[in-house]
């Protein structure tokens, strides 16, 4: 829970950086979703990752949006639904690169529910939606490298 | 497996309750929701403080270098339109050459010992459009005037003879004066007035005062002082051609001039 505490914090420290210029890619929910498949799939430990990403998600809008709520609700549902893919794929398939399409597809998809709810003009929107998609895959990139490197060292 | 998805389908509920709760609370509650959102914001200040300082530091180096890049063009600019200027001013009080389409080359066939500093005979005359009057230069300095004319040739009287007289001007104090020779090879600036304090190395050229001869013709530089006389001090000036050597000279075509003016 720390790291991905400081995770947000990086997230927030980025968004900072370039804030009135780009939307940095949810580094806080990639990291979660990193965590989630890295461990065991324990209900309990899942249920406990749901509300860490919730409340990362509601801390999120405070600061960014301030209409809490949205992306808890995003967060929540990209955790569940990869669950859900991971729960059910057999551990010899669970690969770097069945995470990284499944870890891009909810982050794609999780802009994607935002960028429709922005009040933006549409051309505008849709730039702001694309850079902080073509962000995040150098983000996912090193999760997918961590990923890669704790799954050969195990299989040793 | 049902057991397994229980708590997980369970949590999800509560977290979706929980997130339509603050949304819908957000739109309800506008004041508690931005209250909060401003607690939050100020409890993030000091974690976020290296990034905003970061940003201002890029922004500004970023303000910094457009700014140098904005003051080079305009230098730049500047420096080109300088240079503009000061050709084209280099361009005005230079002296301007005479087109070779106005000049006649004539070479010099007879200059008699006892005349050496009087006149010269050169091998261009009427048949060539050579007129009395005809200003004669050397090396781009005028070296005398056309005296006498045949229809081969023609007599040029030189600045250092003593019977030759031009108009003259100082280029830099604008002072009007006569050239006059003393058949010694020396050229004086007569008729400048004794207060006034000419620089060695003043350009003397044509002054604008006859029909024959065109203004800003180089004659020479003022070279010193002489001995005051009736009232005035006359300058001596050293001629911007080599005198001693003359083996070709250009005649001007006056009648051009005459016809231009006209």
């Amino acid at each position: 829970m720390i790291i991905l505490a400081l995770v947000w914090l990086i997230q927030d420290f980025f968004q900072v950086f370039v804030t009135r210029i780009i939307l940095v890619p949810e580094i806080f929910l990639l990291a979660a979703l990193y965590m989630l498949v890295s461990g065991p799939l324990h209900p309990r430990r899942v249920a406990g990752w749901m509300w860490y990403v919730f409340c990362g998600g509601v801390l999120w809008d405070l600061r960014w949006a301030a209409v809490p709520g949205m992306s808890g609700l995003l967060n929540v549902a990209a955790l569940v639904a990869v669950y859900w893919i991971w729960d059910r794929t057999p551990a010899g398939g669970r690969s770097t690169a069945l995470f990284a399409a499944v870890a891009g597809t909810v982050h794609l998809l999780s802009g994607a529910a935002l960028y429709l709810a922005w009040p933006l003009p549409v051309q505008a929107a849709m730039r702001i939606f694309a850079i902080q998609q073509l962000l995040m895959i150098p983000a996912l990139a090193i999760l997918c490298a961590v990923y890669a490197f704790k799954a050969s060292k195990a299989h040793v | 497996m049902a057991g397994k998805l229980n708590p997980i389908l369970v949590n999800s509920l509560l977290a979706l309750l929980c997130g339509l709760l603050l949304l819908w609370s957000s739109f309800a509650f506008p004041g508690p929701v931005r209250m909060l959102a401003d607690k939050w914001g100020a409890a993030l200040y000091v974690p976020e403080l290296p990034a905003l300082e970061l940003r201002m530091l890029v922004q500004a180096t970023g303000n910094w270098v457009m700014e140098r890049k904005s003051l080079q063009d305009r230098n730049s600019e500047l420096e080109l339109e300088n240079l503009a200027l000061r050709t084209a001013l280099q361009q005005a009080i230079a002296p301007q050459p005479i087109e070779a389409g106005e000049m006649i080359g004539g070479r010099v066939t007879l200059r008699y010992p006892d005349a050496w500093w009087k006149e010269i005979r050169i091998d261009r005359g009427a048949r060539h459009g050579i007129r009395v009057g005809a200003p004669a230069l050397s090396d781009g300095f005028i070296i005398g005037k056309v005296v006498r004319v045949g229809d081969d040739y023609a007599w040029v009287e030189l600045v250092t003879s003593s019977s030759f007289l031009l108009a003259a001007v100082v280029d830099d104090t604008w002072d009007l004066g006569v050239i006059n020779g003393d058949d010694r090879g020396n050229i004086w600036l007569l008729y400048t007035p004794p207060e006034k304090k000419f620089e060695r190395g003043m350009i003397i050229s044509t002054a604008l005062v006859g029909d024959y001869l065109p203004p800003g013709i180089p004659i020479g530089k003022i070279w010193e002082e002489g001995e005051p006389r009736d009232g005035f001090m006359p300058q001596k000036v050293v001629s911007g051609a080599h005198l001693t050597q003359l083996y070709n000279v250009q005649i001007l075509r006056t009648g051009d001039i005459r016809r231009a003016e006209d």
